[in-house]
């Protein structure tokens, strides 16, 4: 099977769809990259936009990575937050809710007093270390392709993300059941 | 329970608050329309490498085989 870079060396040398077969590839993925950050019908809205945003922006793609996704991840982001940033100038009162979804995010967890400890634990994170912990958690990247996602360094990408599980270890720690009666 | 971050049961946890719903039938459909339309511009046009593409070349043998050309590659792209 061709490597999604090569597909896309592809469709840069005279084969534009061979592009498809990328977006075919990784389009669940993506979707779930978005819709697990702005919610289902903000995915649905915004996923073809990163298809059109990837597409123009292939030439420049780093032939040497075999795996788009985490290029795509990063093109995903961007898009989130400019449709955040719209939503912000659109309406200044709901500037908290339009950059910070998390209110969704735990919103969504089901009734288990711990997840929603671990939840309120994860919004207490700084963005930065947040955003490496759940690459490598949801979208189950290695820390240097979380890096390629956020356009930092490998180290600076590990580096945030052990202060996040550490953070976030004496939550993970307490045994299940430990958090009832909190809420 | 152990501290280690790798704790199955912790892991878990945290991945759980990520899980969400599969897109809804024509969501990833819908989204590839965006992607078609700049892939057929670019194949009706000059590529990004700025020489035409394959499918502009094959535009001199008939009355419009670009369009034919991009409605075959819809149906296998990439082939």
């Amino acid at each position: 099977m061709e490597t999604d870079g090569a597909l896309i060396e592809r469709s840069v040398r005279g084969r534009p769809d061979a592009f498809v077969e990328v977006v075919q590839r990784h389009e669940v993925a993506v979707h779930g990259f978005l819709a697990r950050r702005a919610g289902h019908q903000a995915a649905d809205d915004l996923l073809g936009e990163v298809w059109a945003r990837a597409f123009a922006a292939r030439c420049g793609y780093d032939l040497g990575h075999a795996d788009a996704r985490p290029w795509l991840y990063g093109i995903a982001r961007n898009v989130l937050r400019a449709h955040w940033r719209t939503r912000r100038d659109a309406d200044p009162a709901a500037a908290d809710e339009a950059v910070d979804p998390w209110d969704d995010v735990v919103d969504r967890l089901d009734s288990a007093a711990r997840a929603r400890e671990l939840g309120a634990a994860l919004r207490a994170l700084p963005a930065a270390e947040r955003d490496v912990l759940l690459l490598v958690a949801w979208e189950q990247l290695t820390p240097a392709e979380a890096a390629v996602v956020l356009g930092i360094p490998q180290g600076t990408a590990r580096s945030r993300l052990h202060r996040a599980r550490s953070a976030l270890r004496p939550v993970l720690a307490r045994g299940p059941g430990s958090a009832e009666g909190k809420k | 329970m152990t501290e280690d971050w790798a704790d199955q049961e912790s892991a878990g946890l945290l991945r759980a608050l990520g899980q969400v719903e599969p897109p809804g039938p024509g969501v990833l459909e819908a989204a590839r329309e965006a992607l078609w339309s700049a892939v057929a511009g670019e194949m009706l046009s000059a590529g990004p490498a700025g020489g035409r593409s394959e499918a502009g070349r094959a535009g001199a043998a008939g009355a419009d085989p670009s369009r034919e050309d991009i409605r075959r590659r819809r149906a296998e792209p990439g082939s």
